[in-house]
């Protein structure tokens, strides 16, 4: 998958179901202090990560480590990378 | 005892999301049942109607409030907002731990929970589960996102005694208060619509049936052809307010609750029972310190079951003889279960304001066994300056209670 396609399908998820709008989403942003997200939301992005990308990252570690809305984009695109395991 | 006054009502149902739509389908003697299209792809389900309410502009409300919320819990905020602005009480005073909040539901959100079950058993995974999946479902859902919403600190509680959980909910805002615990409480109850609640009905033959092709002519309660209840929806919100309180503040005060009781049956977990019945009707007018000839107004629970509304009209027969007016909304408005006491209570304060007591909808030919009481089947005007509210839920669980209009 293309860089600019995970781009546009994360930023899908932020605009769609946390209603974030579209001209804040920007890779330098931080997820927390910029686009205002808490953790319960981080734990729902997660899952609506795995269904869009067809990954399990509930219990990647890397998860804890992602600020921007870049780490974001770059963490899909090593997941691609690395093959993760489809979700079943 | 400190008194207790209502100040401030707001309600959400079928006929209209405040208070006023629901007062003018009612004088206009509406009904808002309907045929429920897509609901015969269950097999098994043979009541097709029920009283939808429409959600609108839930989007006002902020994602962060939003997302931990279901239907229910929408339409408790947006009748407890209703309630707050009618009572006049702005959102400062709300943080005060003086002030709280009791919400009635019969078991949290049936759409949620659906959801919930049906996102998670397909593939037994866990995983696709979201973090508000939880918050949407509790029973006290409809509680606890009103008080993070309006930022209420007090008691926050949540009635849950399916059909009479709504009226426990005011009895209990109204024990706080008398007993000085409190000194405000927005007292109420939620519910929403979903295919599996009405089936929990239909399931032991308590749902009208045969009424599909012609949903406006049920149900029927205390009717010779009355062939079981409808369910409904929506939220009804009550500000109970401690009297001196709202005196000093010149509220409009709707009544001061003046009784309340509550009590099992002890027996059965489905079928009413007459004996409890009259206990608690009796138990409601002793703490009211009442006799049965100063109620002017009963406002029935009526469903509209065989059973439940002939054992309801022989307990009002036994303990208030034909001389006191009673009629039931559920004709209107269907049973909005845990939200239908204070929904009723609602209307019933209006009828003490207006002078009129509203008919029984679809009440054209009084059961035999249900004969004996004052039923009203056309709009009566009358001085109503007391009422009773009743309500009977699964469990065995029964409610009344009293309120008077202040003479000024």
């Amino acid at each position: 998958m293309r860089e600019q396609q995970i781009t546009e399908m994360v930023n899908e998820v932020l605009e769609e179901y946390f209603e974030i709008e579209p001209e804040r989403l920007l890779p330098e942003m931080n997820i927390f202090e910029d686009l205002e997200l808490d953790s319960l939301d981080i734990v729902d992005l997660v899952v609506v990560l795995q269904k869009k990308f067809g990954v399990r990252i509930r219990d990647d570690e890397r998860i804890r480590t992602l600020r921007t809305l870049g780490d974001v984009y770059r963490f899909i695109l090593t997941l691609q990378e690395e093959g993760a395991s489809p979700a079943a | 005892m400190k008194r207790v006054v209502i100040s401030g009502v707001g309600a959400v149902s079928a006929l209209g999301n405040d208070v006023p739509s629901l007062l003018a389908g009612i004088e206009g003697g509406r009904s808002a049942v309907q045929y429920m299209e897509g609901w015969d792809q269950y097999s098994g389900l043979r009541s097709l109607v029920a009283a939808p309410a429409a959600l609108e502009n839930e989007k006002a409300i902020p994602r962060k409030s939003r997302r931990s919320m279901s239907r229910m819990s929408f339409f408790a905020v947006q009748a407890t907002e209703q309630a707050l602005a009618d009572a006049a009480i702005g959102q400062g005073p709300l943080s005060s731990d003086r002030i709280g909040c009791i919400i009635g539901s019969t078991m949290g959100s049936a759409e949620g929970l659906n959801d919930t079950f049906e996102t998670m058993l397909p593939e037994r995974d866990l995983s696709r589960l979201t973090a508000m999946k939880f918050f949407q479902c509790v029973s006290h859902t409809a509680a606890m996102n009103v008080s993070q919403y309006l930022g209420i600190t007090g008691c926050v509680m949540a009635t849950s005694a399916a059909c009479a959980s709504s009226l426990q909910a005011i009895g209990t805002g109204y024990d706080l208060i008398r007993l000085g615990k409190q000194d405000v409480v927005l007292c109420g109850g939620s519910e929403e619509l979903h295919p599996t609640v009405t089936a929990s009905f239909d399931i032991l033959f308590a749902t009208s049936t045969g009424y599909n092709d012609d949903p406006q002519r049920t149900p029927r309660p205390f009717d010779r052809d009355r062939d079981g209840l409808v369910c409904g929806e929506g939220c009804g919100m009550l500000v109970l307010e401690e009297y001196e309180r709202a005196l000093n503040r010149k509220a409009r005060i709707y009544a001061e609750i003046i009784g309340y009781h509550t009590g099992g049956s002890g027996e059965h977990v489905s079928q009413s029972n007459r004996e409890s019945i009259v206990r608690c009707l009796r138990g409601a007018l002793a703490s009211a310190e009442a006799s049965a000839g100063d109620i002017d107004y009963i406002n029935a629970h009526g469903t509209a079951t065989r059973h439940g509304d002939e054992v309801e009209a022989k307990a009002i027969r036994e303990v208030f003889g034909d001389a006191t007016p009673v009629s039931s909304l559920k004709g209107y408005v269907g049973h909005t279960l845990g939200a239908s006491g204070a929904l009723e209570l609602i209307v019933s304060l209006a009828m003490m304001e207006k002078g009129v007591i509203y008919p029984t909808l679809n009440l054209d030919a009084v059961d035999e066994g249900c004969e004996g009481i004052g039923h009203v089947m056309r709009p009566l005007r009358r001085d109503v300056r007391v009422v009773m509210k009743n309500c009977f839920a699964f469990g065995g669980i029964n409610a009344a209670l009293v309120c008077k209009r202040l003479e000024t």
